[in-house]
């Protein structure tokens, strides 16, 4: 068994607008282990969705490796690429556009196990999805209800379920409990860390909600304009953030205590736009610590000795 | 400090194809001047519909069944559309929404929108108003404000859009604010920014403010008194202190340990048994009773009285009055 089970190397994810090259996601590489919840934290526009999109093959990379399990996916064609979808399970954000409304709980369950062909007897189906959905914490009842009978955190659970239907070993899970209340959130949050435990599961977050990121994930990488700036283990990235983009942001999160304020705004500006993004490192127009060469040249991510990696000329 | 404003046992239901939903039972709230009053609680709970009920921005199929809203005195539910109109929106209430996007009126430019504004809030010149836009962009940190009040909504960022619906709304000089979400669509950099520039809005102007929110952690950047509504009720009201490190309520308290902080670890969020409960035939009795771990039979029948337990705290729990 491979250990590493996700490798990217140098993806890019371009688009061509009317302004344009639009550098959505431009040379990024990390890589995922096996049994590890690897967090991916940026704000809007930072380019994770379209990362994460990249890395399932939902959208055709530009340039750069995909690895998965030691294979490259990188240009495999939509036949060969099956048997590897089914390894890697997708929750989306919002589960009310993400569950067919016309579809009862049933329907939607049944159809990745129709696809892969993993159970075609009505009675292995009905045995299966009633089992899910008891691990989901929802009823057997549950399976003849239309999503618009279900509360927002029970549309989520059956978004989880569907993933899990096939028994990937990674899930991507993109931004699951933005839509849900925080007692509603609590709940899905404690439900995936008992499923990852119970399936021996690996999990790819994606959020703007850095609190989020730090409760769930082993490794984080903070991305900004496309980028990857500070990749590497939570404790240490969150203990003392090195990049100023991470820290500022990081800064930038109130915190529920009101004896903890933020005392001065912690990043002024705003994002710059993804086409024709600033010359050298993207975030020197925001950042306090700017050098001539910040303004020159494009720094690469390197590793420190507490063994994270930071893409900042400050510590080149 | 005097009291701003004053709702007193407010009820409003809206007739749905379903049956009666009884969106606000019994609400009493009372906003002091110059205080930043948090309305929090999660979706459903009634936050939004108090905030329109003030504003008279209700919509046709909702019944204001009884109480009052007293402004300055004034009981806003007694005034005509033409009335609130001219008199109330703007000029003394205004408010702001979560998404600024659909608040600005995407074929008008900055300045178009900003006039309009004006226009019915104030006799000055034109030249006048002008002046008066620009410095009202200025004070919310706009950069390049002449510039800016060429463009159009498109052209701008979710947080440069709330800014400008801050500034709008004070260049009427209105007394009291009603921020429905703000933040919730931007950025934590961009909330970090617009959080600040309110706060430097309080100095300079005084301003009140009813802060809607689910968000406790913002609602401790930036307010001074917290409601806590669940099910159309406030269930409890106290100092922003006294709500984070003596909550009474049992809901306050699981609220407050639902929210991800920096030291959380998943095993101790703490879980609400159920869900919100629908308000059409809401629970009996306390209607947090068929989710709370401490409730007995009291719970289930009569409904908890607000309750001041110590100086400024007040609570709405049969558990936590001592007979």
């Amino acid at each position: 068994m491979n250990k590493e089970l996700i490798k990217v190397e140098m993806l890019r994810k371009y688009y061509h607008s009317s302004k344009g090259l639009l550098k959505a996601v431009d040379s990024v590489s990390f890589k995922i282990y096996r049994g590890e919840t690897f967090g991916l934290v940026g704000e809007s526009g930072c380019g994770k969705s379209t990362l994460i999109r990249t890395v399932l093959r939902l959208l055709k990379p530009s340039d750069g490796k995909i690895v998965f399990d030691g294979i490259d996916i990188t240009h495999l064609h939509e036949k060969e690429l099956k048997s590897f979808r089914k390894r890697m399970g997708i929750v989306f954000q919002d589960p009310h556009s993400s569950l067919n409304p016309r579809m009862t709980v049933f329907d939607i369950l049944s159809r990745p196990l129709k696809i892969h062909k993993l159970a075609k007897k009505h009675d292995e189906l009905m045995l299966k999805i009633v089992e899910i959905l008891k691990l989901m914490g929802l009823q057997a009842e549950h399976m003849i209800r239309f999503p618009h009978e279900l509360s927002g955190g029970q549309k989520q659970r059956v978004a989880i379920a569907r993933a899990l239907m096939v028994e990937p070993e990674i899930l991507f899970l993109d931004e699951p409990t933005s839509a849900l209340d925080v007692s509603v959130q609590a709940k899905i949050l404690k439900l995936l860390d008992s499923v990852k435990k119970q399936k021996n599961l690996t999990y790819f977050y994606i959020s703007h909600d850095i609190n989020l990121i730090r409760v769930v994930s082993d490794r984080i990488a903070v991305m900004y304009l496309g980028k990857i700036v500070e990749i590497g283990d939570k404790e240490t990235i969150f203990h003392k953030p090195l990049h100023p983009y991470t820290n500022g942001l990081f800064k930038s999160v109130p915190v529920p205590d009101p004896d903890v304020k933020i005392d001065k705004v912690p990043l002024e500006g705003e994002v710059p736009s993804p086409v024709n993004p600033p010359e050298g490192c993207r975030f020197h127009p925001r950042c306090e610590f700017a050098k001539d060469i910040c303004i020159k040249e494009e720094p690469v991510l390197k590793e420190m000795e507490d063994g994270r990696m930071v893409a900042c000329h400050l510590y080149q | 400090m005097e009291t701003l404003l004053e709702i007193k046992d407010l009820k409003v239901s809206f007739d749905t194809e379903e049956g009666k939903v009884e969106a606000l039972d019994g609400v009493n709230l009372k906003v002091k001047e110059g205080e930043f009053h948090a309305l929090i609680g999660e979706t459903g709970c009634g936050k939004t519909v108090t905030g329109l009920t003030i504003l008279g921005l209700l919509d046709n199929n909702a019944k204001i069944e009884k109480g009052q809203v007293l402004y300055k005195g004034i009981d806003l539910l007694k005034l005509n559309e033409k009335q609130l109109q001219q008199q109330i929106r703007g000029k003394e209430i205004a408010m702001i929404f979560q998404d600024p996007s659909t608040s600005l009126d995407p074929i008008f430019t900055i300045k178009e929108q900003m006039f309009e504004a004006l226009d019915n809030n104030s006799d000055l010149t034109e030249e006048k108003k002008l002046n008066l836009i620009i410095e009202e962009l200025k004070k919310v940190k706009l950069p390049d404000v002449e510039e800016l009040l060429e463009k159009y909504p498109h052209q701008l960022s979710g947080g440069m859009k709330q800014r400008v619906m801050i500034a709008m709304m004070l260049s009427c000089r209105p007394s009291l604010l009603i921020a429905d979400e703000p933040t919730t669509a931007l950025d934590v950099s961009t909330q970090a920014q617009f959080l600040k520039v309110l706060e430097d809005l309080r100095k300079e102007t005084k301003i009140t403010a009813i802060y809607i929110t689910h968000n406790l952690a913002v609602v401790s950047e930036i307010c001074d008194t917290v409601s806590v509504m669940y099910a159309g009720r406030i269930v409890e009201t106290a100092s922003l202190r006294e709500i984070f490190k003596n909550p009474q309520h049992p809901y306050t308290y699981k609220l407050l340990h639902s929210v991800l902080g920096v030291e959380t670890k998943i095993e101790e969020l703490q879980e609400i048994p159920g869900s919100v409960p629908r308000l059409i035939n809401p629970p009996s009795g306390c209607r947090f009773h068929p989710r709370c771990e401490e409730a007995d039979e009291i719970c289930k029948i009569e409904v908890p009285r607000m309750v001041e337990i110590s100086s400024e705290h007040f609570v709405a729990c049969h558990k936590r009055v001592i007979e």
